[in-house]
């Protein structure tokens, strides 16, 4: 029997999956990622309630149960990253490094040397030959966070909810009476998803008020926290009355400043050409060619040609920030991708 | 959420009781109609202020004492720490096997832990050994709140008073008090303050059936407290804050109640709780019973499987409508493991299959069985899950 072991983070979609792998005829091990524990202002780290609902499920399903220590590898390879890459005035994703150095890297080598023949997630995504393929729930689709996996781990990891819409895993908890079935949805990397990305930062790094400057006339409109916490093409947040709605075009980290401007066709926030770097393929290297590429979660896939770390969007896009990633497409297989420069 | 569907078997009175409703009656008018606060000047509020003294008084017959020995609080916990203030700047004596709230406080002074037997009781050589010309305060719980084990007080207090007697001979002052938190088994064990002898004594209105966040310190005349909590100075200036009339009320009530069936009642339990027992170790033979056979509360029974996942079992449980505590979280999960399982020898594979089941008022012979039927096949599908696996 093939042995399994499901990465269980104590929602729906990690229940779903090792219920659905009993079901198939493996030998599953649920294992609970313990990846971070800090509770953080005004927001209590649900891990210890996150880790007994997962073992609850376990209990339920009849399976093992293991606790996987990687706080402090977590903290090195996601947190200490998506810090230093605040700092350095992109806007990164921690979502693909957390799937790229923690699940199928550490979690995978650790599943393996603990006598696993592969390993699941609750991903959508599918998987197929080494292959990353879209999943059946177009919105939900996590192929993006995912285009960083190598081949060989995807060799040796099942994505069971890959062929459901999201409505149906609901349904398919229900069914089976899962703990987890009406469980609340949690938003992007746990950490930051209650307390948000400013509140986060503001624990790591020292912040200086700065100035918000108007790009076209270059009158001081305001102050704000600290431009790390700005981001290209960013409207709300800026707290400067008035008029029309004002888009951050761009920051200058040095003299921690942040230029807004009104006019939604300025030249900064928009992108036709993006120069890709830390490119990923997850098979071989495609050739130049047409491909669609998505530039961030969810957004729609839009046409574009890719000449070697080149990519020229058919479509000039908005709001492209540095430290984002773009992941390739060529019809439902994600082919990886890189990060804007 | 809750489930509604599934019909519960609460095995798990030590750490809540459900409200007495007679309590919950008595409390109502206090909450609704006579509102008042007891320390305005018109004569409805003066009533009320005599019902709450009426209310102390009684609950000081309970225990043997008078009314204006007795300081309401919000729980035992904050009854620890004013307790506590008797120490002064003295040294405090207290066992391994206390509650987080003693422990806690204790940790603030300079402190002796007392070792515990494999029972849990203490050794009694050790605590006379820790006794020394500095020491203030010793503070041992009257019953175990894990493994149920009472405690030897009136050994205690006998120790203490052979140490007064020295220091009185050497014409030493410093006074030295006996406190116990004796909210483990309130209304299942003797509560008289002079029969156990002690000076001071922690109650928790929310073990024995009356509401949560309301507790009591008793402290014999002679001892001399600090406020934790100042303001108006209510209760004799130890303890300020508007009183928490309907709380003590229904402290009153529900205790009273109590204490009129505490024979009959611990007697009932114990014949049930041994008859579980005696059901899992029929099918058990390995399993570990913890606490001490002869001291112990009636309503306890403690046992451990060993290497079996207790947080596991305790899931299966409840999934079927029975509800336990877990003699220790799982180290490998939280880094934790009971203290007092730790303290009393248990092996960690033991430790890490303990669950604590207390009996209560709603308890009989019948739903008992069952759970034991239950706690048995949950325990041995475990067991068969282990042995299928690597």
């Amino acid at each position: 029997m093939t042995r399994v072991y499901v990465g269980m983070s104590g929602g729906v979609d990690s229940s779903v999956t090792a219920a659905l792998l009993v079901e198939q005829g493996y030998e599953v091990t649920g294992v609970y990622m313990k990846n971070w524990t800090q509770d953080l202002p005004g927001m209590k780290c649900p891990w210890a309630d996150d880790l007994a609902d997962a073992k609850r499920v376990a209990v339920q399903l009849g399976i093992d149960f293991k606790v996987f220590d990687f706080e402090k590898e977590y903290k090195q390879q996601v947190v200490d990253y998506m810090i230093d890459e605040y700092k350095a005035g992109r806007t990164p994703n921690p979502d693909v490094m957390c799937n790229q150095e923690v699940k199928f890297k550490l979690f995978l080598d650790t599943a393996l040397a603990d006598g696993a023949d592969m390993i699941a997630t609750g991903h959508y995504a599918r998987t197929e030959n080494g292959k990353l393929l879209r999943a059946k729930d177009e919105n939900k689709d996590q192929t993006y966070f995912l285009y960083r996996v190598t081949e060989v781990a995807l060799q040796a990891t099942l994505f069971p909810l890959g062929g459901y819409l999201k409505s149906e895993v609901r349904e398919l908890a229900k069914e089976r009476g899962l703990y987890t079935a009406s469980k609340k949805e949690s938003m992007g990397i746990c950490f930051v998803g209650k307390v948000g990305i400013r509140d986060f930062l503001s624990q790591y790094v020292e912040t200086t008020p700065g100035k918000i400057i108007d790009k076209q006339s270059g009158e001081t409109l305001g102050y704000h926290d600290g431009a790390i916490f700005y981001t290209i093409g960013q409207r709300h947040g800026l707290d400067i009355g008035g008029g029309l709605p004002y888009y951050v075009a761009g920051k200058n980290m040095d003299k921690n400043e942040v230029y807004v401007t009104t006019q939604l066709n300025d030249e900064n926030l928009w992108k036709q050409q993006i120069e890709l770097q830390s490119l990923h393929w997850i098979n071989e290297a495609p050739t130049d060619g047409e491909y669609h590429v998505r530039i961030r979660h969810r957004a729609p896939l839009v046409p574009a040609k890719l000449e070697g770390s080149i990519l020229t969007l058919t479509d000039a896009q908005r709001a492209i920030a540095a430290g984002q990633s773009v992941v390739i497409y060529d019809d439902t297989t994600c082919l990886g991708g890189g990060i804007i420069t | 959420m809750v489930s509604v569907n599934t019909p519960q078997i609460y095995l798990d009175y030590a750490a809540a009781t459900p409200l007495d409703s007679r309590a919950l009656e008595a409390m109502t008018p206090y909450l609704l109609d006579t509102f008042y606060n007891p320390s305005s000047p018109y004569s409805p509020a003066v009533q009320v202020r005599r019902d709450y003294e009426e209310a102390k008084d009684a609950i000081a017959q309970v225990i043997g004492a008078r009314g204006n020995e007795i300081i309401m609080t919000a729980g035992a916990t904050e009854s620890i720490n004013l307790a506590f203030t008797a120490a002064g700047d003295g040294h405090v004596v207290t066992s391994a096997v206390e509650h987080h709230a003693v422990l806690a406080a204790a940790s603030q002074y300079d402190v002796t832990y007392v070792g515990v037997s494999r029972h849990g009781r203490i050794d009694m050589t050790q605590l006379v050994d820790a006794l020394g010309p500095e020491t203030q305060l010793i503070s041992i719980a009257l019953a175990n709140n894990e493994i149920g084990t009472l405690q030897p007080i009136r050994d205690v207090v006998e120790a203490a008073k052979v140490e007064r007697i020295r220091r009185q001979a050497t014409g030493e002052t410093r006074p030295l008090y006996v406190h116990t938190d004796a909210s483990q088994g309130l209304g299942l064990i003797d509560i008289h303050v002079s029969r156990l002898g002690v000076d001071l004594m922690t109650l928790n209105a929310g073990k024995v059936y009356g509401p949560k966040q309301v507790g009591l310190l008793w402290a014999a005349s002679h001892v001399k407290l600090q406020p934790v909590v100042v303001g108006g100075g209510q209760e004799r200036g130890l303890r300020s804050g508007t009183e928490n009339v309907a709380g003590t009320i229904g402290f009153m009530t529900a205790l009273v109640r109590a204490e009129k069936r505490r024979r009959s009642e611990a007697e009932r339990l114990s014949v049930i709780r041994d008859e579980m027992k005696a059901t899992l170790v029929d099918r058990f033979p390995e399993i570990a019973i913890s606490g001490n056979p002869k001291f112990q509360l009636p309503n306890f029974l403690h046992v451990s499987f060993p290497g079996v996942d207790a947080e596991r079992v305790l899931f299966a449980l409840e999934s079927k409508g029975v509800l336990v505590a877990t003699g220790s979280a799982c180290a490998a999960n939280k880094g934790t493991r009971s203290h007092v399982l730790t303290a009393i020898g248990l092996a960690p594979e033991e430790a890490d299959g303990s669950i604590r089941i207390s009996l209560g008022r709603d308890s009989n012979q019948e739903m008992c069985q069952q759970a034991a039927a239950m706690i048995g096949d949950v325990v041995a599908s475990e067991y068969r899950r282990m042995r299928g696996a690597r």
